[in-house]
Order: structure tokens, then C-alpha cells, then sequence
């Protein structure tokens, strides 16, 4: 019965992806999130077939056997966008690094104040790195993956929908500064949304968003044991 | 032929991740594998060792399908539900404050290291 509730499971997710996915680029609506929409509908469909998250982990398992290698290859553009790397290098790593210290100071300072348990102050810290860095910080320091995907997707999803405008609002024109802060604080939707401004913001927003994620695991461990008790 | 050579591409960026894993093994230290993976990778990349042909057709697939992968990890939220219920009003803020900061962070810093540039 697993078994057949196993392979079920794996097609209707490849199924909702692939729909969810067809829906985003045919629309082409920062609201359609490809994440959200798919989550929200097998959620669905696992109630009102009354199973429990359990009987869906075997299939999860499967599923995500090549997450590891696809955040490995997140070197590939960093590697192709090397020259970028060295032309831009004091503006990416103090932007960059100061906005990852300034992003997961401030969650924590709030979620601290506000009395969440250790659980999910640890898998909000993570919230602006890429989804796959975040679930690995989240694992090692105690936290929960799910709740961990979910900071990232929300985030990414205000940061892709008010990120310009904060950022022309903040009189930030620089098309390299724009793409740097879309990176870093909105990962993958922000980079999506820097590349409709246009190249230069888009590969700055791709780099900026894959340092992100190696600096948020670099320092969050240090801030989780420095603050988080 | 294509999927014999995107499969063999795959296990080698399967080993950069399993070398990574052994890292944090091996060192103890509280970074996911992943990282230290990507930065050998890109070390790799950057020495010649590993040329971007013999990598780059998986590497993009798997990149353009990234989101696929979140999924499954999503739908344990399922469980999670009271959270929000709970503490809805602090989490909103945090991950309000905690984008809009950095986002006026990043971009003054950038800007202004760039004017310096000129």
C-alpha cells in the first residue's frame, strides 16, 4: 500500500510542478510562485485523502535525492560570471556580507523578543539564502526544513514583488547595487525579477544571491551560538 | 547517448557533494555540505581540473528545475500549521524587517562603494 501511495505521490508532484510551472511562464506573474501554488495544492490533496505527512516522507525522500548536486551547481553561473566577480569585488562582499549579518541580526533579534521557541528562531535565521542552503543551516543548528523552506519562500516572494520599488524608493539607481540587494536578500525570485531590469542587474542579483547562501552558512552557525542560547 | 552523458555529468557533480559532505564529516563544523561542495567546485572550475563541458548539461538542468526539489520539503508544513496560527504577527514582522533592512543595507553600501569606483 506504501508502496503504491509512494509512486502516486511522485507523479502527482512531478505533475503539479510541471502545471504550476506552465502556469508561471504563461502568465508571467511574480504572484504565481511556482513553490507556493504546488505545496498548497498536494497539501490539498493529501487532507482531503485524509494522509498523513508520514505517508508522503518515502516519496519526499526519493524526490530530493539530487537536491545536494543541484546546490553544488549553483558554481556553474558564479563560474561563468567570474569576470564580474573581480570587477565588482569590494562592492559585492561588503554589500553582500553586511546584508546577510544585517538580515539574520535582525530576525533574531525580533524572534527572540518575541519569544518563538529555539526551532523556528533557527529555521528563520536562514530565510535569505537559497532554499537548499537553508534546509542544510536549518538541519544542522536544530531548526525544522519545512518551516526553513517556508521563511524562503516568503521572503523571496516580498522581496521579488516591493524589491524595486524599495529600492528606487531607497534613490538606489545603480543597476549593479539594485541587482546586488535582489540577490541577497530575495535569492532566486529576486535574481528573476533583477533580470526584467536587465543583464547587468540579473548576473549581479545571481551572484550575489549564490554568495549569500555560502556566507549565511558561514556566519549563521557563529550568530546561532553566539545569541540563540 | 545525451542521457548516458547527462547521467555521468550527474555523478560527478554527485561527488563534489559527497567530497563536501566529507568536509563537514571530517571537520565537524556546523556548514552544511553543500557549501563547502560549491566551493570546491568552483575551485575545480577556476584550477581546469573540472572543464564546464563536462558538467554544464546537468548543472543547467538541474538549475532550471531547482524549485522542483522544494516541494516535497514544503508539504511537511502540513504539520506546522499552529505556527503561524500562533505566532503569525511576530514572523510577519521579522521577515519584514529582516528584507527591508538588508535591502537599504546592500544597495546604499553597493552604490556607494561604486561612486567610489569611478
Amino acid at each position: 500500500m506504501q508502496a503504491v501511495i509512494t509512486v502516486v505521490s511522485i507523479l502527482i508532484t512531478v505533475g503539479v510542478y510541471l502545471f504550476s510551472r506552465y502556469l508561471y511562464f504563461r502568465y508571467n506573474n511574480p504572484l504565481i510562485n511556482i513553490v507556493l501554488l504546488s505545496t498548497s495544492v498536494i497539501i490539498a490533496i493529501l487532507i482531503i485523502c485524509k494522509l498523513p505527512y508520514a505517508a508522503y516522507v518515502p516519496a519526499k525522500d526519493i524526490m530530493t535525492f539530487l537536491l545536494g548536486p543541484a546546490t553544488v551547481a549553483l558554481s556553474v553561473p558564479l563560474y561563468r560570471h567570474r569576470h564580474l566577480l573581480k570587477q565588482y569585488s569590494l562592492a559585492i562582499v561588503v554589500g553582500v556580507g553586511t546584508g546577510t549579518i544585517v538580515s539574520m541580526a535582525t530576525v533574531l533579534f525580533i524572534t527572540q523578543a518575541g519569544g518563538l521557541a529555539r526551532d523556528i528562531i533557527v529555521s528563520i535565521i536562514p530565510k535569505s539564502s537559497t532554499i537548499p542552503f537553508a534546509v542544510g543551516i536549518a538541519q544542522l543548528a536544530g531548526g525544522n526544513p519545512a518551516l526553513a523552506v517556508a521563511f524562503v519562500v516568503a521572503t523571496g516572494t516580498f522581496g521579488s514583488v516591493a524589491g524595486l520599488s524599495l529600492l528606487t524608493w531607497f534613490k538606489i539607481h545603480d543597476p549593479v547595487a539594485r541587482g546586488l540587494a535582489m540577490g541577497t536578500v530575495a535569492h532566486g525570485q529576486g535574481t528573476a525579477m533583477a533580470l526584467l531590469e536587465g543583464e547587468q542587474a540579473g548576473s549581479m542579483a545571481g551572484v550575489a544571491m549564490a554568495l549569500a547562501g555560502v556566507f549565511t552558512a558561514l556566519a549563521a552557525p557563529v550568530l546561532v551560538t553566539l545569541f540563540g542560547g | 547517448m545525451k542521457l548516458l552523458q547527462m547521467i555521468g555529468q550527474g555523478m560527478l557533480l554527485w561527488i563534489v557533494y559527497w567530497l563536501g559532505n566529507q568536509i563537514t564529516a571530517t571537520t565537524g563544523l556546523p556548514i552544511p555540505g553543500t557549501v563547502f561542495g560549491m566551493v570546491l567546485l568552483f575551485l575545480l572550475l577556476l584550477s581546469g581540473i573540472i572543464k564546464l563541458r563536462y558538467i554544464q548539461d546537468a548543472a543547467d538542468f538541474l538549475l532550471k528545475h531547482m524549485l522542483f526539489f522544494f516541494i516535497p520539503i514544503a508539504v511537511g508544513l502540513m504539520d506546522w500549521g499552529t505556527v503561524f496560527y500562533e505566532h503569525g504577527l511576530v514572523l510577519a514582522a521579522a521577515l519584514l524587517a529582516g528584507a527591508v533592512l538588508p535591502f537599504f543595507t546592500v544597495g546604499g553600501l553597493a552604490q556607494l562603494l561604486r561612486k567610489g569606483d569611478k
